[in-house]
């Protein structure tokens, strides 16, 4: 089970019957970090949610492997299940379920019947966790996200990756709204995180994230596909010439989708 | 048929045989007439054309196992009636030192006449409707709770009310009051027999009286059961900067009209609601949560939550009342359905009866709908089965009504497994 491998290939996602995703294909094995970077409106969020199967996303054409099996045939708690994580950018309230019990539940649900871990096991790796994560200890019995603040759902967003251990985490937008200590506390939860067995994908549209995970891959993406890849140091040519040098170089006008997406 | 069996099903035969002093067989009588003599009302969203009213009277008391060992797991004061019949009462020696009276409402009449003549009816009137003469002509079975001034009670009362068959014990009644500084919970339970669709009728009447600054929490697990038609009514007259505060909970898959209300009678009264339904089967219940405001700076606060499957069909009213006068009055309800089948129907109804131009606050959210798919994504997305999920996100949803229940573990045990039978299976 060391070698990680996700495949995707001529991946393309429509959402209302409009194309967003437009041809992509991007490869990610164990140990790996990229980051994925682009303006709004050219489908890097899609990308994220068609992954994990977001019920508003079909996928119209091109094929997800998860070490050789098939991802987009799996219902969205099997791909969780197989290894799959997405940090949302804007995570569901759940009003009456407690945090501390939806993740015992997701981490039973993976872990399979009869090998649940023990609630006391439980607690005492959700209290690791949480300190950690700088993470106040209420969080367990607040329900899940409700009245939480942006921040605070982010930060919530790592802590359950943090218990999950996925094999692939991707990471949407997570450094929209955070400031920079909560910023490092998120970097430093992915990096706790990093191994062999695990990739990244993390999707941004700053390079200031980057300062603290420093990924081995960065792509660019418009109009629905990746147009440049490169090492960590694209980023910081980004940084420093913003996404329209970019444009110009490629001869791209509209880097979006669509207009007003 | 039905008019032979009640020479001594109710009325003045009827309280003769339970030995009951004559003011109340007199009362019992008005209400007899009252009952043959009223039409049968029409309802705005319960058709009772295919109903009736027509008498229950069945076996003699008999045993009736889940009952029994609820009663016998509990160890706070507590009633256990079956069939109508008062079988076993107890209450711990401390509490009966201090006074509280705690038994059969029939001898208690006599026994405690002033008390139980004031109160009795004063809450729901032996002649307010045709289902109220009904109970007030019929009810046998009843339950008396007389707790002193500066009375705390520490352990909720528990009152078990179960029937062996559906023409056993139709109609319950029970008089709770709590005297001036009082506190303390009482909750009553029901055991149901399932029948057939019929058209003879069971009524039920829980009457709260809470005296000035007098606190008290009432719950109701009910089990509405294909058969006759419900007809519920439970009331609390609240006094002076008093509060009663109410956890309803309801299951099954009958058919029921039900009413729960609080009168605010003083200044400073306060009142709760938190109620729960769920529907099964082709369920019909008729439900409104009513608050009235007569007293100056009241305040009461409903919420309730429904959960629908099957062929059901629930009307679920919140409705807030302030009389002219009643100025300062405060006010929120909260009305929220969830529809899990597309076969199933419901109502959520706010309505707002105000007279008085001086309000503090008044407001009401209603609302009808499904399980939100993005929720069921967001708890998949961590490996979550469907299945679970959704389940997760129902009890979400009831957990805290079910939390709130005074009730030991056991009676809460028993609710949420009626819960689960009926939205999990």
């Amino acid at each position: 089970m060391s070698e990680l491998k996700l495949e995707i290939q001529g991946l393309h996602v429509a959402i209302d019957g409009k194309e967003i995703v437009k041809g992509l294909d991007l490869t990610i094995c164990g140990g790996e970090i990229h980051a994925i970077m682009g303006p709004n409106g050219t489908g890097k969020s899609t990308l994220a949610s068609a992954l994990m199967g977001h019920p508003r996303y079909e996928v119209v054409r091109g094929q997800v492997l998860l070490n050789g099996e098939n991802v987009l045939d799996m219902s969205v708690d099997e791909r969780a299940r197989a290894g799959l994580f997405l940090a949302m950018q804007y995570p569901a309230e759940v009003s009456g379920v407690s945090n501390a019990n939806f993740m015992r539940q997701a981490l039973n649900a993976k872990l399979g019947e009869g090998h649940e871990m023990p609630v006391l096991k439980f607690h005492r790796q959700l209290q690791d966790r949480m300190k950690k994560l700088n993470v106040d200890e209420s969080f367990a019995d607040r329900y899940l996200n409700e009245g939480f603040s942006g921040g605070e759902k982010k930060r919530n967003e790592i802590l359950q990756m943090s218990m999950l251990e996925p094999k692939v985490a991707i990471l949407d937008e997570i450094d929209s709204g955070l400031d920079i200590d909560a910023l490092k506390i998120v970097a430093e939860g992915v990096n706790t995180l990093r191994s062999p067995e695990t990739g990244f994908l993390i999707i941004t549209h700053y390079q200031r994230l980057l300062n603290y995970i420093v990924p081995d891959h960065v792509h660019v993406m418009m109009q629905g596909r990746i147009v440049k890849s490169g090492g960590r140091e694209l980023a910081e040519y980004l940084e420093a010439h913003g996404y329209d040098g970019l444009k110009a170089e490629l001869g791209i006008e509209d880097e979006t989708v669509e207009v007003g997406i | 048929m039905a008019e032979q069996m009640m020479d001594t099903f109710a009325g003045r035969a009827l309280s003769g045989k339970l030995g009951e002093p004559g003011w109340l067989s007199g009362l019992r009588e008005e209400a007899l007439q009252f009952f043959q003599s009223a039409e049968i009302p029409w309802l705005e969203k319960t058709d009772l054309r295919r109903r009736g009213f027509d008498w229950l009277d069945g076996p003699e008391a008999r045993v009736h196992e889940a009952a029994k060992a609820l009663y016998d797991q509990l160890d706070g004061p507590k009633a256990l009636v079956v069939d109508g019949v008062l079988q076993f009462v107890d209450a711990p020696v401390e509490v009966l030192e201090a006074g509280v009276i705690f038994g059969d409402l029939h001898a208690c009449a006599s026994k405690h006449e002033k008390i139980v003549q004031k109160h009795l009816f004063s809450a729901v009137s032996h002649t307010e409707s045709k289902w109220a003469a009904m109970n007030a002509a019929a009810f046998r079975g009843g339950v008396f709770l007389y707790v002193p001034e500066h009375v705390v009670l520490d352990r909720p009362v528990v009152i078990i009310r179960a029937q062996t068959s559906v023409h056993a014990g139709a109609y319950p009644r029970t008089l709770v009051v709590g005297d001036v500084q009082s506190s303390g919970a009482v909750t009553e339970v029901f055991f149901r027999a399932p029948g057939t669709p019929s058209k003879e009728a069971t009524t039920s009447v829980v009457e709260v009286i809470a005296k000035a600054d007098a606190h008290w929490k009432i719950g109701i697990v009910d089990e509405i059961l294909d058969g006759p038609a419900h007809f519920h009514e439970r009331r609390a007259v609240v006094d002076k900067d008093a509060s009663v505060d109410w956890v309803f909970a309801s299951t099954g898959d009958g058919f029921a009209w039900s009413s729960l209300q609080t009168v605010l009678k003083g200044a400073g009264a306060r009142s709760t609601m938190r109620i729960l339904g769920t529907s099964v089967g082709r369920m019909h219940h008729d439900l409104t949560a009513k608050m009235v405001h007569q007293g100056r700076s009241t305040e009461s606060d409903i919420v309730m939550h429904g959960v629908l499957r099957g062929r059901s069909n629930a009307v679920f009213r919140s409705c807030t009342e302030i009389v002219k006068g009643a100025v300062d009055a405060g006010s929120e309800q909260h009305d929220r359905m969830i529809v899990l089948d597309s076969s199933a129907r419901a109502d959520a109804i706010p309505m707002l009866l105000i007279d008085e131009n001086d309000v503090k606050r008044c407001g009401h959210a209603a609302s009808v709908g499904k399980i939100d798919p993005i929720q069921v994504y967001y708890l998949m997305s961590r490996g979550i089965p469907e299945k679970q999920a959704l389940k997760m996100i129902i009890w979400g949803y009831l957990e805290q009504t079910v939390a709130e229940m005074p009730a030991p573990e056991a009676l809460r045990d028993l609710l949420v497994g009626r819960v689960e039978k009926g939205l999990v299976g």
